[in-house]
C-alpha cells in the first residue's frame, strides 16, 4: 500500500513510517501539518492516510479538519485518523460523508501492531473502523426508553463490536462462539432496534453508526 | 389645545400627585417650621432648669412623626418607596435611656432640621405651582369670563400697555396665548418643582440611611468574593497536591519499572532470548498502562474535549467512560464561560468517579439543565449511598470547586437509598 503520514510530532512520525514501512508498504509522504497533509493527499493519492488529530497551529482538531478537507478534494479517500484521545463528536466529523473509508483510533493502539495493520487493510479497503472508547461513548443512553435498553449484555457486546467495524467472522473469532451464532445475535439486534437487516459488511457498519448517533 | 384628556394618562396621574405633593406640603411646612422652631428653642432655653430635656425629646418625636408623613407623601412623586430608616433605641428602661436615645441619633437631628427648614423649598414650590395652574386655567377660559370684568374709563389692558391695541378679540388672543403657554409648560415646570421639594426631603431624611444601606451591600459582596476566593483557593491547592501524589503513585513508578525491565531484557537477550520476549512482553503492558494514566491525568487538569468542543460533547465522553451505565440528559448548549464549563465538568466527573468507586450501583443518571441564570447539575445513582463531603472525601473538595465558581452543592446520600449530588452554577 501507498501511505501519506502526518504528525507534528517527529519522534511519533519517524516510529510510524519506520513501521508502516516494516511491514511492507510504501510511505510516499510525511508530513507534519493540516495544508500539508491536503497538498500530499491530492499530490500522491495514497491507499490510506494516517492523520494525528492534533497538529499545529491551533493544536486541537487541525488534523481532522485536514482530513475532512482532503476528502472533499479527494472524494472516499481513506483516513486512519490517530488521537491521543478520541471523542465521539470527532468521529461525528469523520462519519459526516457516510463515504466509509474511515477510522479513528486510540493512538496507543498502534503498539498492538498486528491490531493496527489489520485496522489500516480495512480502512484502505472501505471499511469503517472506530476506537472501542468511541463506541462506549456511542452507546450512552439519551433517553429512559431507548430501545438499547432492551439489549441483552452479550448483544450489547455484539453490537458494540459491529460499531468498531468488526466483520463477523472477527466478532466470533472475539467472543468465541460460532459464526452462526452471531448472525442471530446481529438479526436480534436489528429487530430490537427496528433497522432493517443489510448483508453488506460496509453497509450494516454505517446503518448501526447512524442509528447510535441520532 | 392640550386637555387633560388629550395627555396620556400616566402623564395626567403624574401631575395630579405632583401637585397635590406640593400644595399639602406647603401648609405642612408651615406647621412643621412654626412648631419645631418654638419648641425646640423652647426646650433648649427650659433645658437650664431640666424641664427643657423632655420637650427637646418631644420635639425630636414630634419631627420623626412628620419625617415619616414625609417619606410616605414623597413615593409617588419620586416613583419609588422610602424606606424607614434606622433610629436608634432606647438601651435600657431608665429615663435618662429613654431620653439619650433620641437626642443621639443622627437622622433625628436631620429630621428636625427638614422640620426647621422644609418651608424654603415648599414655599418656592408652591409659588411657582399656584402661578402655573392660575395662568393656564384663567388664561385658557379668558373668554368665559372676559365679560364679567368691570372697565372703568381709566381701564388700561395688558395688550395696551405693550402697544397692541385695545379690541377686544386681541385681548382674548392675547390671553388665550398666555394661557396655552402655562398649560403647555404646566407638567415640567410642576415636575421640577415637586422634585425639588422631595429631593430636599430625599437628602435628609433618607441620604445617610441609603449610603448605609450602599456600604452595607458593598461589603456583604466583598465577603462574598472573599469566600469564593478562600475556596477557589483551597480546591486548586487540594488539586495540585492530588495531582502531585497521582504522577507520583502512577506514571512515575511505571516509567521507573519499565527502566529497569527493559534493563533485565538487555541482558537476557544474551543468555535467554525467550525469558528476555517475556520481559519486552510485559514492558509494553506497562507503556499501555502508563500512557492510560498519562491520559486520565491530563484529562483531569484541562480536558481537551471540554476545551474543544464544549460541554455537552465532554459530557457524552464522561458517560461512556464511566464503568457504570449513565443515562445522559443534557441537551445541546451553546458554549458557556470556561470557568462554567470547568466547573460543571468537573462536578460530573468527580460524581461519576465515585459512582463507579463507591456507590455499588447498578445505573447512574446525569442530568445538566440550563436554569433561569444558572446551570443546574444532576448526578443520581441508585447505589449504596453514605456519601459526604466531609473532610478528607472527594467530594470536599468538589464542594470547594463549586463554592469558587460562586455556585452550591447537595448531596443528599441516605444509606441504602442511592446518592444524589446536585449542583447549582451561576452563569
Amino acid at each position: 500500500m501507498r501511505v501519506v503520514i502526518a504528525d507534528d510530532a517527529v519522534l511519533l512520525r519517524e516510529g510510524l513510517v519506520r513501521l508502516v514501512e516494516e511491514n511492507g508498504h510504501a510511505v510516499v509522504a510525511a508530513v507534519g501539518d493540516g495544508p500539508g497533509l491536503v497538498a500530499a493527499i491530492s499530490e500522491h493519492r495514497p491507499d490510506v492516510s494516517i492523520v494525528d488529530v492534533r497538529m499545529p497551529p491551533s493544536h486541537t482538531d487541525e488534523g481532522l479538519r485536514a482530513a475532512v478537507q482532503a476528502r472533499g478534494l479527494v472524494p472516499g479517500t481513506p483516513i486512519l485518523v490517530l488521537s491521543q484521545y478520541v471523542e465521539v463528536s470527532y468521529a461525528d466529523d469523520l462519519l459526516a460523508d457516510r463515504a466509509g473509508a474511515v477510522g479513528y483510533l486510540l493512538k496507543d493502539r498502534v503498539s498492538e501492531v498486528a491490531d493496527f495493520l489489520d485496522a489500516l487493510a480495512r480502512v484502505a479497503g472501505g471499511g469503517t473502523v472506530l476506537d472501542p472508547e468511541v463506541v462506549g461513548q456511542l452507546l450512552v443512553r439519551r433517553r429512559r426508553d431507548d430501545p438499547l435498553r432492551n439489549l441483552t449484555p452479550r448483544e450489547r457486546e455484539v453490537l458494540a463490536l459491529m460499531a468498531e467495524g468488526r466483520s463477523n467472522t472477527a466478532i466470533a473469532r472475539r467472543i468465541f462462539v460460532t459464526e452462526g451464532a452471531v448472525e442471530k445475535h446481529v438479526r436480534n439486534i436489528f429487530t430490537k432496534l427496528d433497522l432493517s437487516p443489510d448483508d453488506e459488511q460496509h453497509r450494516r457498519v454505517l446503518a448501526v453508526l447512524a442509528y447510535l448517533r441520532s | 389645545m392640550p386637555s387633560v384628556k388629550g395627555m396620556t394618562p400616566s402623564i395626567a396621574r403624574q401631575l395630579g400627585r405632583d401637585t397635590l405633593y406640593v400644595l399639602v406640603g406647603f401648609p405642612l411646612g408651615l406647621i412643621a417650621v412654626v412648631l419645631s422652631m418654638t419648641l425646640f428653642w423652647l426646650g433648649v432655653g427650659l433645658s437650664l432648669i431640666w424641664i427643657g430635656v423632655p420637650l427637646l425629646v418631644g420635639v425630636m418625636l414630634l419631627v420623626r412623626g412628620l419625617a415619616t408623613v414625609e417619606r410616605a407623601r414623597m413615593a409617588p412623586v419620586i416613583g419609588r418607596r422610602m424606606p424607614h430608616p434606622y433610629y436608634k433605641r432606647p438601651s435600657g428602661p431608665g429615663f435618662w435611656a429613654q431620653v439619650r436615645a433620641p437626642l443621639t441619633d443622627g437622622q433625628s437631628w436631620l429630621d428636625l432640621l427638614h422640620a426647621m427648614f422644609r418651608f424654603i423649598p415648599s414655599t418656592i414650590a408652591f409659588a411657582v405651582v399656584l402661578t402655573w395652574w392660575v395662568g393656564a386655567v384663567s388664561g385658557l377660559t379668558f373668554p368665559l369670563w372676559d365679560w364679567s370684568i368691570p372697565r372703568g374709563p381709566d381701564n388700561v389692558d395688558l395688550p395696551e400697555l405693550l402697544g397692541l391695541g385695545d379690541g377686544s378679540i386681541t385681548r382674548t388672543i392675547l390671553y388665550l396665548a398666555i394661557g396655552a403657554f402655562f398649560a403647555l409648560t404646566l407638567y415640567p415646570v410642576v415636575r421640577g418643582a415637586a422634585l425639588l421639594e422631595a429631593s430636599f426631603a430625599r437628602g435628609l431624611l433618607s441620604g445617610v440611611n441609603e449610603l448605609r444601606e450602599q456600604v452595607a451591600e458593598a461589603e456583604a459582596a466583598r465577603d462574598v468574593a472573599q469566600a469564593q476566593k478562600a475556596a477557589a483557593v483551597s480546591a486548586e491547592a487540594t488539586a495540585l497536591r492530588r495531582l502531585e501524589r497521582d504522577i507520583h503513585d502512577g506514571p512515575q513508578q511505571r516509567l521507573v519499572r519499565l527502566a529497569i525491565d527493559l534493563g533485565r531484557a538487555e541482558q537476557q537477550f544474551a543468555t535467554d532470548p525467550e525469558a528476555a520476549r517475556a520481559t519486552v512482553t510485559e514492558a509494553l503492558a506497562q507503556t499501555r498502562e502508563t500512557l492510560d494514566e498519562l491520559r486520565a491525568l491530563s484529562r483531569g487538569i484541562a480536558p481537551p474535549i471540554l476545551v474543544d468542543r464544549g460541554l455537552p460533547a465532554a459530557l457524552t465522553a464522561l458517560a461512556g467512560r464511566c464503568t457504570v451505565p449513565v443515562q445522559l440528559d443534557a441537551p445541546p448548549i451553546g458554549r458557556l464561560n470556561p470557568a462554567v464549563e470547568s466547573t460543571a465538568y468537573f462536578v460530573v466527573a468527580e460524581a461519576l468517579t465515585n459512582v463507579a468507586k463507591h456507590s455499588r450501583a447498578s445505573e447512574a443518571e446525569v442530568s445538566v439543565q440550563p436554569t433561569g441564570g444558572g446551570l443546574l447539575i444532576v448526578v443520581s445513582d441508585d447505589g449504596v449511598g453514605g456519601a459526604s463531603t466531609a473532610k478528607g472525601h472527594g467530594l470536599a473538595g468538589l464542594d470547594d470547586r463549586v463554592r469558587a465558581a460562586g455556585g452550591v452543592l447537595d448531596i443528599d446520600s441516605p444509606a441504602g437509598r442511592g446518592t444524589t449530588l446536585r449542583a447549582a452554577v451561576p452563569l
